[in-house]
């Protein structure tokens, strides 16, 4: 019996997947672990393995075919099984023996075409244009009817198309139209609210400073609002959370995803269980997720099971920004920028060194009291970590 | 395989086509030439002229008026190991040599199981505007062209006459050469030593961007001649010459219309079912994609050549109808 090649689910919620590239073609022999086929999902892109070794063959699915989840897409024959050698089942009459023009039996004769009625793609050509400007328009995606012609009889020439002016799209990679797909659907399903909270993080950074001296790595920001999100979550599971067909679901696990800029638009790699994260281990799991995800080379573990998501812009200067929640989780944390900023202070006013948390709530799985309960003690965390060790 | 960038002497186009039938002759002793008016007389267009001095009357034949006789000693002297070149004066006449070119001499090597060879040329001419009416003025090249088994040059100049003559006495398949007889007072650089042109291969005698003109025989000329006048409107004309209408490098033509997105055709045959049908057929199909433009054509007229100087002249592409019609298909008004 031959193995079944099957569209994985990688995903909780995945329904389909789409085949965005073989890599191997249909009769090649492959290793058993073998990249054989690139699979994309709604988050993101992977490459799968072929489950035994043996010859690939009827690949039902060709480059761009968006496949339900466990639907078989190809088969692996193993060396020797019938199928493995000699061409796939052939279609039609074998070619060869029969010398051409000795007609033993006449082809069967094309099925009759049916007269299409006017409507598909007839309009198009009812527009005069030459050859190289259809083609041109074709690679530009723009329709010809729509331009002005200057051929003869208003016949739209290769010029016309080349001095068409077209909106510049920049194609987009896969990274930033997922982006896009998730963000549209989190904003329109997802009904969004905010908590804004400013902390005293004069704590914060002195241990940062301490931590980061006593452990020789690099810590930032970043690994310590980790930490101190996960030990939040801890005590208030249910911002750990999503809403899902009706019900909410709380995590079992305290995964952490980081919002990550790449040149091709946002990721989120996850650390999971951060709970059980030393602050050295945060610092270098983040490292690594990060280099990776910038370098394009992320693996599907690496983004899944997210159960909360921080956002940090401090970096860019800005102070304060509400973000879009992460779906399907509950809650996502947007980070300003530390600065010195005058607080008052038993009535009086005190420069300190402040940060801007902001917490976005999907308000089917959160309501503002729990949030702000979450938001309180995470405020109080950063504010004095020692409560940490409490 | 291209013209010389520095060629140390002219020749005309007639003393081009002697030349390389003297040298041909020279170098191999089978070859011998067999027509009407080619040895004392040296052909009406003086380009046999002293041939018959230095090869003899045994290796240039004098003939009656007697082109399917002659023609047939041709062919039959070809099967038998010689490598005949048959003059047809005019090619006009070669209605009457038809009967040996096109069932006997195209057929003979398919015919006999490869087991014969019939190396044989036969040099005639086409073009107009010489005053000789109707039946010395026709360009009857796409007639043999439309046949299988024969190959079919068309010099363009001095160096295309002795290079493709050349390369047509050395090949093993009969051959048909068509000089035109309006060039053979034409000059050119032509090398001394021994060169051939390779059927099959077009040249591309100007570089543009903006049209491709095909131009045959001394449409080359008219072609360049109408390229210049384009230039000077911001046209720039691509002149390419096929060399020979069979084989024929559809190719170098439609990589061409590629670039420059246009294509006129211009052969002086009749324009009615002609070589340009064929070769705009060819870039119509090769580079449809890329088209702007139609591919256009221009041939002689289709009216049997007026002895009238005036029609007749009407009757063939001239520089200006050429600039005319590639101006049309840029667009320029």
């Amino acid at each position: 019996m031959p193995t079944d090649v099957i569209m994985p689910a990688l995903e909780m919620a995945q329904e389909t997947g789409k085949v965005l590239k073989w890599l191997k073609a249909p009769g090649h022999a492959v290793r058993k672990g073998e990249p054989i086929v690139e699979i994309e999902t709604d988050k993101v892109t992977v490459e799968i393995e072929a489950p035994a070794s043996g010859v690939l063959r009827d690949v039902t699915a060709r480059a761009g075919d968006v496949v339900p989840v466990g639907k078989t897409i190809a088969l692996i024959f193993a060396p020797g099984e019938a199928g493995a050698a000699g061409p796939a089942a052939p279609v039609g009459p074998a070619a060869g023996g029969v010398p051409t023009g000795a007609v033993a039996s006449p082809p069967p004769a094309a099925p009759a075409v049916k007269a299409s009625p006017a409507g598909d793609g007839t309009a198009a050509r009812l527009t005069a244009a030459s050859p190289k400007a259809r083609r041109l328009a074709a690679e530009r995606g723009l329709d010809v009817s729509a331009l002005r012609g200057s051929g003869p009889g208003g016949a739209v020439l290769a010029g016309d198309v080349v001095a068409a002016k077209v909106p510049v799209a920049e194609g987009v990679g896969t990274v930033w139209r997922i982006m896009a797909e998730r963000m549209t659907a989190s904003w329109t399903t997802a009904p969004h609210f905010y908590l804004v909270r400013e902390v005293n993080v004069s704590r914060l950074v002195s241990w940062r400073e301490r931590a980061s001296k006593h452990t020789g790595a690099r810590i930032t920001y970043t690994d310590l609002l980790v930490k101190l999100v996960a030990a939040t979550l801890s005590q208030h599971p249910g911002v750990n959370a999503s809403w899902q067909d009706g019900a909410i679901v709380r995590n079992a696990d305290i995964n952490i995803g980081l919002a990550v800029a790449i040149d091709d638009g946002l990721v989120v790699p996850v650390l999971h269980r951060a709970d059980t994260l030393r602050l050295v281990d945060i610092a270098a799991r983040r490292e690594d997720v990060v280099s990776r995800a910038q370098a394009g080379k992320l693996r599907a573990a690496d983004i899944q099971g997210g159960g909360f998501t921080i956002s940090n812009l401090g970096m860019y200067g800005v102070d304060a920004f509400t973000a879009i929640v992460n779906p399907p989780q509950a809650a996502i944390l947007a980070v300003g920028r530390i600065a010195d900023r005058v607080v008052a202070v038993n009535g009086q006013p005190v420069v300190q060194p402040t940060m801007m948390l902001t917490l976005s709530c999907d308000h089917r799985a959160l309501d503002g009291a729990r949030g702000a309960q979450f938001l309180g003690a995470l405020a109080e965390l950063i504010e004095e970590p020692l409560a940490l060790l409490v | 395989m291209s013209t010389p960038e520095v060629a140390a002497r002219e020749l005309t186009y007639g003393e081009a086509v002697r030349e390389a039938i003297a040298e041909e002759m020279r170098r191999d002793p089978r070859v011998f030439l067999i027509g009407e008016d080619v040895a004392e007389a040296g052909h009406p267009f003086k380009v046999l002229t002293g041939l018959v001095q230095e090869f003899g009357t045994k290796r240039i034949i004098d003939t009656p008026i007697s082109e399917p006789g002659y023609a047939g000693i041709g062919v039959g002297a070809a099967m038998t190991g010689m490598r005949p070149i048959v003059d047809v004066m005019f090619g006009d006449f070669i209605t009457l040599a038809m009967d040996q070119i096109v069932n006997q001499a195209a057929k003979v090597h398919y015919m006999s199981g490869g087991k014969l060879k019939v190396p044989i040329v036969f040099r005639t001419t086409l073009g107009a505007t010489r005053r000789s009416a109707a039946q010395h003025s026709q360009s009857l090249h796409a007639w043999v062209s439309h046949i299988p088994g024969l190959k079919v040059a068309l010099p363009s100049g001095p160096y295309e006459a002795k290079g493709l003559m050349k390369t047509a006495i050395r090949d093993d398949s009969p051959v048909v050469i068509f000089e035109d007889k309006m060039m053979y007072r034409t000059k050119g650089p032509v090398p001394a030593e021994d060169y051939t042109i390779p059927f099959g291969v077009a040249e591309v005698k100007r570089a543009g961007t903006d049209i491709t003109i095909v131009a045959t025989s001394s449409m080359v000329g008219v072609a360049l001649g109408a390229a210049k006048l384009l230039e000077e409107i911001g046209i720039g004309a691509e002149v390419i010459d096929p060399r020979t209408t069979y084989p024929l490098d559809k190719q170098a033509m439609i990589d061409s219309a590629k670039k420059t997105s246009r294509a006129l055709v211009v052969d002086e045959g009749y324009e009615r079912y002609g070589v340009t049908a064929e070769i705009a057929s060819a870039i119509a199909e090769g580079a449809f994609y890329h088209l702007d433009a139609p591919v256009k054509r221009i041939g002689a007229m289709d009216v049997p050549v007026p002895f009238s100087p005036v029609l007749e002249d009407l009757t063939v592409p001239s520089e200006r109808t050429v600039f005319e019609t590639a101006k049309a298909l840029c667009r320029k008004a």
